[in-house]
C-alpha cells in the first residue's frame, strides 16, 4: 500500500521535473555573477529547457507549463509583460509542429535548429518588447545573448540528459 | 498511473481535444492580455512584481552568498597579481587626495561661514540602509537589481541608491523585504542633473546602454568630456550633490555619460533616505490633495451658510 504510494509520488515528482528545472534555472540565472559584461549577454536558459523538453519529452513540458515559466521570467525580469511568454509559447509551437523530424535527428542537427528557433523566438520577443515599452531598443545585446544562448546550449542538455537518464533507470 | 474509465474518456476527449487545438492560440492570446494589461494596469503589475520578488529575495539571499565568497576570492587572486604596480598608483592617488583633503577643509569652513552670514536653510537630514545586490536579471531590455531590503527596512519608493563611487539609480518597486532598484542606465530612467562648472541643467536619460545621454541641454551650452555630473536635487527626490559620473563623450546629436559606478562589480547599495517629500511622494501627495479638498468643500459650506443668513 504504501510501497504504491510512494511509487506513485515517485511518478508525479519525474513527471514535474522539467518543468521545476527549467523554473529553477529561471531563478538561478538572475544571481549576480559579477563577471564584467555578462550582465547584458545572461543566456535565456528558460528558452534552453522549454526547447530541450518540447524536443525529448513533449508530454512532460506542455504548452500551459511553457507559459507559467514565461510569465514568471517576466516577472522577475522586471520588463514588460507578455513578450517572454509570447517567444517561448513559439519556439515550443514550432518543436511541436515539426515533431516527427526530431525522432531520428542526431544532437548536432538539433543543436542547429535550436539556433534557428532562438533566433525566431528571441526577434519575436525583441519586437514585441519594444512595442510594449514603446521605444526603440539597441538590437545589439539581443543578438551576443543570443550567440551566448546557442552557446551554452550544449552544456546544459547534457546535464538535462544525464538527469533524464539517471530518472529512467 | 490509473487508467480514465471509459465515461471520463468520452467527457474529457472532445473538450481536450478542442482545448490542445486552440491552447497555442488561447495562450498566446492570453500573453497579449497581459501586455495590455500592463501597460494599463501599473499598479497590479507592481503589486504581483513585488509579491513574486518577495517569495524569491530569500532564496537569492542564500544562494548568492557563496557566489560573493566565490568572486572575492577571485578579486583576491587579481589583487595580489597587481600589488606592486597597485601599490604605486595607490601612493600617487593618496598624495593627490591629500592635497584635496587640504582644500575640502578649507571649502567647508569658508561654506559654513558664508552659510551662516547668509542664514541658510540647512538641507534635510539623511539616512541610510545598506542593502546587498541579491538579483541582476541582466539581459538587453532592462537595467535593474533586485537587492535584500525592503518597507520594514525603511526602503522607499523613489529613494536614491548609491555606492561608494556614486548614484546608482532609484528605488523603482519595493515589497516586504526586497526592492527593486532602476539603475540609471535603464531606458526608463530620468533624472534631473547638473552638468560642469557652469551648472548647467540637463536630464540623464538612460537608453539601457553602459554609457546614458543627457537631455534637454540648453542650445547654447559647450560641454567638454570630463565634466562632472551631479544629481541636482530638482523635484526633490534625491538629494543634491550626488556625484554621478563624467561626460565621456560629446557628438553633435548625443552627449554621453561614464557613470562613477562599477556596474559589474556591484554588490552593496547605500539607499539615500533625503527627508525630504518630492514628487514621487504619492503618500503626501494625495494627502495634500485630500485636504485641499476638504478644505474647498469647507470653504464652499460657510459660504453656502453665510448667504443663506444674508438671504434670512
Amino acid at each position: 500500500m504504501s510501497q504504491g504510494v510512494l511509487h506513485r509520488l515517485d511518478g508525479v515528482a519525474r513527471n514535474i521535473s522539467p518543468f521545476f528545472v527549467t523554473l529553477l534555472l529561471v531563478l538561478l540565472s538572475l544571481l549576480p555573477l559579477r563577471i564584467t559584461g555578462f550582465a547584458s549577454i545572461v543566456p535565456e536558459v528558460a528558452l534552453i529547457g522549454v526547447f530541450f523538453w518540447s524536443v525529448h519529452r513533449p508530454d512532460l513540458m506542455p504548452i500551459w507549463a511553457v507559459f507559467i515559466i514565461g510569465f514568471v521570467h517576466d516577472l522577475l525580469a522586471g520588463g514588460a509583460w507578455g513578450p517572454g511568454i509570447v517567444g517561448l509559447l513559439i519556439a515550443h509551437a514550432l518543436v511541436v509542429w515539426q515533431h516527427r523530424f526530431f525522432l531520428a535527428a542526431s544532437f548536432v542537427l538539433i543543436w542547429c535548429v535550436f539556433m534557428l528557433v532562438a533566433a525566431v523566438s528571441m526577434a519575436l520577443t525583441w519586437l514585441l518588447t519594444c512595442l510594449a515599452m514603446m521605444a526603440y531598443i539597441d538590437p545589439e545585446p539581443v543578438f551576443f545573448q543570443f550567440l551566448m544562448t546557442v552557446a551554452v546550449y550544449p552544456v546544459l542538455a547534457w546535464f538535462f540528459l544525464r538527469g533524464q537518464r539517471l530518472f529512467q533507470r | 498511473m490509473n487508467k480514465p474509465t471509459g465515461s471520463e474518456i468520452r467527457v474529457a476527449s472532445p473538450l481536450k481535444a478542442w482545448a490542445s487545438r486552440f491552447a497555442l492560440l488561447i495562450l498566446v492570446g492570453a500573453a497579449f492580455g497581459l501586455m495590455l494589461i500592463g501597460r494599463t494596469n501599473t499598479f497590479l503589475v507592481e503589486e504581483t512584481r513585488t509579491a513574486v520578488t518577495d517569495m524569491v529575495t530569500p532564496i537569492l539571499d542564500a544562494v548568492s552568498q557563496p557566489v560573493d565568497t566565490f568572486s572575492g576570492v577571485i578579486d583576491q587572486a587579481e589583487t595580489l597579481a597587481n600589488l606592486q604596480s597597485e601599490n604605486v598608483a595607490l601612493k600617487e592617488q593618496n598624495a593627490r587626495l591629500l592635497h584635496w583633503q587640504a582644500v575640502a577643509r578649507r571649502l567647508e569652513a569658508e561654506n559654513a561661514a558664508l552659510r551662516d552670514l547668509n542664514q541658510m536653510v540647512p538641507d534635510p537630514g539623511m539616512r541610510y540602509v545598506t542593502a546587498r545586490v541579491v538579483g541582476d536579471p541582466g539581459g538587453a531590455f532592462v537595467r535593474s537589481v533586485l537587492i535584500n531590503a525592503g518597507e520594514r527596512d525603511g526602503i522607499e519608493k523613489g529613494q536614491a541608491a548609491t555606492t561608494g563611487a556614486g548614484l546608482a539609480g532609484r528605488v523603482a518597486e519595493v515589497g516586504l523585504r526586497s526592492a527593486r532598484v532602476l539603475l540609471v542606465t535603464d531606458i526608463n530612467s530620468r533624472i534631473p542633473v547638473i552638468v560642469g562648472d557652469g551648472r548647467e541643467r540637463a536630464v540623464l536619460a538612460g537608453d539601457n546602454t553602459n554609457a546614458p545621454l543627457l537631455l534637454y541641454l540648453g542650445p547654447t551650452v559647450e560641454l567638454t568630456p570630463g565634466d562632472q555630473v551631479t544629481t541636482s536635487g530638482h523635484g526633490g527626490v534625491f538629494p543634491p550633490g550626488l556625484a554621478i559620473g563624467v561626460v565621456s563623450a560629446v557628438s553633435e546629436n548625443a552627449i554621453r555619460v561614464e557613470p562613477f559606478v562599477d556596474w559589474d562589480h556591484m554588490e552593496i547599495l547605500r539607499i539615500v533616505d533625503y527627508e525630504m517629500s518630492g514628487i514621487l511622494d504619492f503618500k503626501t501627495v494625495e494627502a495634500a490633495r485630500a485636504e485641499r479638498a476638504a478644505a474647498a468643500s469647507r470653504a464652499a459650506a460657510t459660504e453656502d451658510s453665510v448667504t443663506g443668513g444674508a438671504v434670512r
